[in-house]
C-alpha cells in the first residue's frame, strides 16, 4: 500500500472544519454526542469514524441535492434550521470509560442524543446510562445481537445484528446448494471477543438447524502473535467453507499464516470486520481472490442510486477510503438520529424516542441496501437487509441476497 | 526532630481533617462527571493503598493485582446473577476467595527475587484473564450486564446518583488507609522496616517475615477484591477485558509508585494527581483521535518518575525535615 | 492428530521460538549490564516495524536490505534513550527497580501516543518484499521463507553477540561494568558511555527483529504489546542476564507454545507458556541459566 499523507493531512483538516462549526452555530444548534475509540489498539475505526459522522454532519448542516433525509435543507427545519454539532469523546475500549463519558456528554455538553460505539461491551453500559438519563442511544455499527434484548427504551439500532448477519450468509449457502454446489463442512474461526463469541454462537446454531456440519471451531486470543497452530487446524479441517470473525490484525495474519502454511481455502465467507478494511486487503488482498464478506453496505448501489456515489466520495476526500461497512452504518446512526430529531421538534430525550419510534425512513433515502428503517419493540430495525460482498478484481461486488445482487457468485473461490 | 509516636497522631489527624474536607466536597461539587472522577480517585487511592502494603512495605511488587480486582468482581456479580446473594455478601466472599488464593499463590512466588516474582504475577493474573475469557458459565467474553431496578442500598445500586458510591469510595480509602497507618506501627511494620534497611536481617527472621508477607498479601488481596465488587457495581457491567486486565495491575501500583512507594500518603497523593489527569486528558484531549492523551499521560509519566524518585511525596517531607529543624 | 501436524507444529514453532529469543535478547543485554528492564521492548519493536515500512514505503528497500540501516537506526535511538532518559532514572537512591519500571512505562505509553500521531492509526504492511509470502516445503513440512531467515538471522545474532561479548575490549567491558560498575569507574571507563553502547546494541538487536518481522506481520501503534510480555517471560525463563538464556528461552517459548496449541483450545495457547515460567522459577528460582 502506499503511505498516504494526505490522509494524515486531512485527518487534521477534518478535525478543523468542525472548530469553525461550532463558533457560529451558537445561536440555535443540536448537540449529538458521538463515543467512539480514539485512542488504543482499535483508533483506527475511531479515527475513520469521525470523518463519517462529519460527512452526515456536512450533508445535514448544509445544502445538497441528494434524496436522504435532511440534505436538502440547511440544519433542522423541525428545530427552525438549526445545525447538527457533534462533541466526540473517546472511551478507549473500556466499558466504564464510555460510561463516564456518556455521561459526561449528557450533563456537561447537554448532548440530546447519542451515537456509538464500535466495541459492544461499551455499547452495553453506554446504552445503559442513556436509559437512565432518557437519552435516545443509536448502536450505530455495533452487532451484538444480545444489545437489544435487554429490554432498553432509549436503545435503537438501524442496522443488522449477528443472527440476521449469519441468517444470510446461510440462506446463500443454501441457494449454491440447491445450484448444485457442495457445500456440507464449514470451519469455524473466532476470536475470544464478544464480537467473536457471539458470530460464532449464531453461525454453530444455524449450521445445526439447517445441515451443515461444523468440523472446526476454533476460538484465538485476539492479536495473537502468531496464528500458526490455529491454522493448522483449519488446514487439517480443510472444510467445504472457512468462516473467520476476525478483526484486521488477525485477519491480516491468518491469511498470511495460511499462505506460509500452504493451506488454500475452498471458500472463505467472513462476518466482515476485518475483511471490510482496506488495510487487510492493502496488505493480503491478493491471496484471496473471491473471498466473500458480509456487510450492510455497497458501492454497487451507486449504479441504481447515484447519491450513493457522490456521498462515498465526500467521504473519500476526507478519509481517503470509500465507505466500508462500518463508516457506511455510523454515516446512517447520525442521519437516522437527525431525521428523528428534526421531527420531534425538540431536544427533549422522550420526544426524540417518540420520533425514533415512528421513524419510517423508505430503504431508497439511505445509502444502504436495506428495505427501510423502522424499529421494531425492541428498537432493532428487521428490515435491514444484510448483503453478501465478493472481493474481485480489486473491489467489492454484491453478490447476494438475490434483489441486491448485481452478479453472480463466483463458487467456489477461484 | 519529631517523635514517631507525635507524626503518627499528627497523621491521624490530618487524615482525620481531609476526611471531612472530602465528606463535605458533594455539597459544593455537584457535576455527576466531576464526581465520577472523584469516585474513581478515591477507589484508585484505596486500591493502590492496598497495594502498597504488599509492594511498597514488604517489597513484593506486584503488577498482577488486577487478578483480585477481577475475582472480587465476578465473585460479587456472579453470585448476585446466578444465585441473588447481596452484593455485600457477595463483596465480603470475593475478598475471603482473593485472600485465600493470595496466600496459596504467595506460598511458592514469595521465594522469587525481583523481576521474577514481578513476571510471575502478571502471568499469573495472564492466566487468571484468559480462564475468565473462555469460562462460559461466567459469561465468557460476553461479560454480564448487572440488571439495575431502581435505587436500593440492599442491592448497592444507584441509576444516577453517585454519592452512594461516593461514601462507599471514601470509607473504603479510609479503612484502607488505617489499616496501612496500623500496620506501619505493628511488629509486622518492624520486621519489613528491619528486612529493608539490613538484608543480614531477613535471615535470622526469615520464618516470621514469610509469614508476615503471607499475611500482607492476604490482607492487600482482601481488599483489591473489595474494589473490584465495589467496582462491578459502580459500572454494572463486567467482563475479563475490563477487571482484569493488566491495565488495572498498573493502575494500582502507579498512585503509590507516583506518589511514595512503601509511604503512608503516597498512594493518596499519587492517585489524586494521576487519576483525574488520567480522565481529564481522554475527556478533553483523547477526542481529537491523534494519540495526544497518551503523548501527555506518558510525558508526565516519565517526568514524575525521573524528577521526584522517590515520589511526589518527597516535596513535602523535605519541608517538613526544614520545619523541624 | 497425525504425525506430520506434531512435526509441523514443532517446526512453526521453534521458528517463531528463535524469533522470540531474537526480540528478547536487547532486553536480556540491557538488563544483564545494568539491572533495568526495559517496559518500553515492545514500543522498540514497534518503531523497528515502522522504520522498516518506511523504507519500504519510501525508498522501496526490501526489509532484508534495509535490515541492517534499521538496526543502525535503533542503535541511535537505544543510546539516546539511554542518555536522555534512563540515565536520569537510575539516579534514584530508593526503590531503583520501580523508578525504572515506571519510567520505561511511561516511555511506552509516550511511543504509541506519539506513533498514532505521527503514523495514524492505520494498519500497514508490506506488501512485496523478496522474501515475503515464500515458503518452502519440506516432506510436506511448510517453512515461511520470512521466519526461516529470522531464525537464521537470530542464530547468527546470537553467534556474533557471544563472540563479541568474550572477545572484544568493549564486550569485555561491558562483562566488567555488569560485574562491578564501581570499580570499573576506578579503571577509567566511562559507565555511561558503557551503559549507551549497552542500550544502544539492545536497540539494534531488536531492529533486527523488527526488520524481520515487517516482512510477515501487520504494523500498527500496538503492535508492541503483542510481543512485550512474551519477550519478558522468554528472558525471565533464561534467566535475567543470561544472553545464552534468552536464546534458549526464545525455543522453549515457542516450542511450548505450539504444543500447547495441540493439546488446549488456541485460545488458551499462552497458558502453557506461563505455566511452564512458573514451574521453572519455582523449581529454579533465578531461571535456566541465571546467574545473578
Amino acid at each position: 500500500m502506499t503511505i498516504n499523507r494526505r490522509n494524515v493531512v486531512l485527518g487534521g483538516a477534518a478535525v478543523a472544519a468542525l472548530l469553525p462549526l461550532a463558533a457560529r452555530a451558537q445561536t440555535s444548534e443540536v448537540v449529538i454526542g458521538v463515543i467512539y475509540p480514539l485512542s488504543g489498539a482499535s483508533a483506527q475505526i475511531g479515527v475513520d469514524a469521525q470523518k463519517a459522522f462529519a460527512t452526515a454532519a456536512e450533508l445535514i448542516n448544509e445544502k445538497h441535492d441528494f434524496d436522504l433525509p435532511l440534505a436538502r435543507g440547511e440544519g433542522l427545519p423541525g428545530l427552525g434550521g438549526a445545525k447538527v454539532r457533534l462533541v466526540f469523546a473517546d472511551h478507549q475500549a473500556d466499558p466504564q470509560k464510555g460510561r463516564a463519558e456518556a455521561e459526561r456528554l449528557i450533563t456537561q455538553e447537554k448532548v440530546c442524543a447519542i451515537v456509538g460505539t464500535y466495541q459492544s461491551s461499551v455499547a452495553v453500559t453506554v446504552s445503559q446510562i442513556c436509559e437512565r438519563y432518557s437519552i435516545p442511544f443509536i448502536s450505530a455499527d455495533n452487532s451484538s445481537p444480545s444489545l437489544h434484548r435487554r429490554g432498553l427504551k432509549f436503545y435503537f439500532r438501524a442496522a443488522p445484528h449477528d443472527e440476521m448477519f449469519s441468517t444470510a450468509m446461510f440462506d446463500f449457502f443454501d441457494a449454491q446448494k440447491k445450484k448444485g454446489q457442495k457445500i456440507e463442512t464449514l470451519a469455524l474461526f473466532h476470536e475470544d471477543t464478544i464480537f467473536g463469541t457471539d458470530s460464532s454462537n449464531a453461525q454453530l446454531k444455524l449450521a445445526a438447524d439447517r445441515g451443515y456440519k461444523v468440523v472446526a471451531d476454533i476460538k484465538y486470543r485476539a492479536n495473537s502473535p502468531s496464528l500458526t497452530a490455529e491454522v493448522q487446524q483449519l488446514k487439517a479441517a480443510d472444510a467445504d467453507v472457512l468462516m473467520p470473525s476476525s478483526y484486521t490484525t488477525d485477519g491480516i495474519l491468518l491469511i498470511k499464516t495460511m499462505g506460509e502454511l500452504g493451506y488454500k481455502a475452498k471458500n472463505i465467507v467472513a462476518q466482515d470486520a476485518g475483511f471490510s478494511e482496506k488495510a487487510l486487503y492493502d496488505a493480503v488482498g491478493d491471496k484471496i481472490p473471491g473471498v466473500i464478506s458480509r456487510g450492510s453496505f455497497s458501492l454497487d448501489l451507486a449504479a441504481k442510486r447515484p447519491m450513493v456515489g457522490k456521498i462515498n466520495d465526500m467521504y473519500k476526500a476526507k478519509s481517503g477510503k470509500d465507505f466500508n461497512d462500518y463508516s457506511s452504518r455510523q454515516f446512517m446512526g447520525l442521519i437516522v438520529m437527525a431525521d428523528a430529531i428534526n421531527r420531534a421538534k425538540s431536544t427533549d430525550g422522550d420526544k426524540i424516542r417518540e420520533a425514533l419510534v415512528a421513524t419510517d425512513m423508505p430503504g431508497e433515502q439511505t445509502i444502504m441496501p436495506w428495505a427501510r428503517v423502522k424499529f421494531d419493540e425492541m428498537g432493532q430495525n428487521n428490515f435491514a437487509d444484510p448483503v453478501l460482498l465478493q472481493y474481485n478484481g480489486g473491489k467489492f461486488v454484491t453478490i447476494a441476497p438475490p434483489q441486491a445482487a448485481v452478479a453472480e457468485a463466483i463458487w467456489p473461490m477461484p | 526532630m519529631e517523635s514517631f509516636a507525635q507524626r503518627r497522631r499528627r497523621d491521624l489527624i490530618v487524615a482525620f481533617v481531609l476526611a471531612a474536607l472530602a465528606a463535605c466536597a458533594p455539597f459544593v461539587i455537584k457535576d455527576v462527571y466531576v464526581q465520577n472522577i472523584m469516585v474513581l480517585t478515591l477507589m484508585y487511592a484505596a486500591l493502590s493503598q492496598a497495594w502498597n502494603i504488599l509492594g511498597g512495605y514488604c517489597g513484593q511488587i506486584s503488577l498482577g493485582h488486577a487478578l483480585y480486582f477481577g475475582l472480587g468482581a465476578y465473585t460479587t456479580t456472579l453470585l448476585f446473577t446466578k444465585f441473588g446473594v447481596l452484593p455485600w455478601f457477595g463483596m465480603l466472599g470475593g475478598g475471603t476467595i482473593s485472600a485465600l488464593i493470595a496466600m496459596a499463590l504467595g506460598y511458592p512466588t514469595f521465594r522469587l527475587r525481583g523481576h521474577y516474582f514481578v513476571i510471575a504475577t502478571i502471568v499469573i493474573a495472564e492466566i487468571g484473564l484468559l480462564l475468565f475469557h473462555n469460562w462460559d458459565w461466567a459469561g465468557a467474553a460476553l461479560g454480564i450486564d448487572i440488571p439495575v431496578r431502581g435505587d436500593s442500598w440492599l442491592r448497592f445500586q444507584f441509576t444516577r446518583s453517585k454519592l452512594p458510591f461516593f461514601y462507599f469510595a471514601l470509607v473504603f480509602c479510609c479503612v484502607a488507609w488505617l489499616i496501612t497507618w496500623w500496620l506501619e506501627d505493628s511488629k509486622w511494620g518492624y520486621w519489613w522496616r528491619a528486612v529493608k534497611d539490613n538484608p543480614d536481617a531477613a535471615e535470622s527472621l526469615g520464618v516470621v517475615v514469610f509469614n508476615s508477607k503471607m499475611g500482607a498479601a492476604a490482607v492487600s488481596a482482601f481488599l483489591t477484591a473489595i474494589g473490584g465488587a465495589f467496582y462491578a457495581q459502580f459500572v454494572s457491567y463486567i467482563d475479563p477485558e475490563s477487571v482484569m486486565s493488566f491495565q488495572f495491575s498498573l493502575l494500582m501500583a502507579l498512585p503509590a509508585v507516583l506518589g511514595g512507594i512503601g509511604t503512608l500518603w503516597g498512594p493518596v497523593l499519587g492517585a489524586v494527581i494521576l487519576i483525574p489527569l488520567t480522565e481529564l486528558t481522554r475527556s478533553f484531549i483523547g477526542g481529537s483521535g491523534r494519540g495526544v492523551d497518551l503523548i501527555l499521560y506518558g510525558t508526565v509519566i516519565v517526568l514524575i518518575s525521573l524528577a521526584r524518585p522517590e515520589g511526589l511525596i518527597g516535596l513535602f517531607s523535605r519541608k517538613r525535615k526544614e520545619v523541624s529543624r | 492428530m497425525t504425525t506430520a501436524t506434531i512435526i509441523q507444529s514443532l517446526a512453526s514453532g521453534l521458528l517463531m521460538g528463535l524469533l522470540y529469543g531474537l526480540i528478547a535478547v536487547g532486553l536480556a543485554l540491557i538488563f544483564g549490564l545494568m539491572d533495568v528492564t526495559n517496559f518500553a521492548h515492545g514500543e522498540f519493536l514497534m518503531l523497528a516495524m515502522y522504520i522498516s515500512f518506511f523504507l519500504f514505503a519510501f525508498f522501496a528497500i526490501d526489509p532484508l536490505l534495509a535490515a541492517p540501516l534499521v538496526a543502525a537506526a535503533m542503535f541511535v535511538f537505544g543510546a539516546v534513550i539511554y542518555l536522555v532518559v534512563v540515565r536520569f532514572a537510575m539516579r534514584a537512591k530508593t526503590n531503583i527497580g520501580m523508578v525504572q519500571i515506571f519510567t520505561t512505562f511511561g516511555l511506552a505509553i509516550l511511543m504509541r501516543g506519539l506513533a498514532q500521531y505521527f503514523f495514524t492509526p492505520d494498519y500497514r504492511s508490506i506488501t512485496q518484499s523478496w522474501l515475503g509470502g515464500k515458503t518452502i516445503s519440506l516432506g510436506g513440512v511448510f517453512l515461511p521463507v520470512p521466519q526461516l531467515v529470522g531464525a537464521l538471522v537470530s542464530i547468527a545474532a546470537f553467534g556474533a553477540l557471544y563472540f563479541f561479548i568474550k572477545k572484544t575490549d568493549f564486550g569485555r567491558a561491558l562483562e566488567a561494568t555488569r560485574e562491578d560498575a564501581g570499580a570499573v569507574a576506578l579503571v577509567g571507563i566511562d559507565k555511561n558511555k558503557v551503559f549507551a553502547l549497552g542500550w544502544g546494541l539492545g536497540g539494534a538487536l531488536v531492529g533486527l527483529a523488527g526488520a524481520i518481522m515487517a516482512m510477515f506481520f501487520y504494523i500498527y501503534p500496538d503492535v508492541g504489546a503483542s510481543f512485550a510480555l512474551i519477550a519478558y517471560v522468554t528472558v525471565a525463563l533464561g534467566g535475567f542476564g543470561s544472553v545464552f538464556g534468552a536464546f534458549a528461552g526464545g525455543i522453549i517459548v515457542g516450542l511450548v507454545e505450539a504444543s500447547t496449541a495441540l493439546l488446549l483450545p488456541p485460545s488458551l495457547k499462552s497458558v502453557g507458556i506461563y505455566a511452564v515460567y512458573l514451574l521453572v522459577v519455582f523449581i529454579r528460582p533465578r531461571g535456566l541459566f541465571g546467574s545473578i
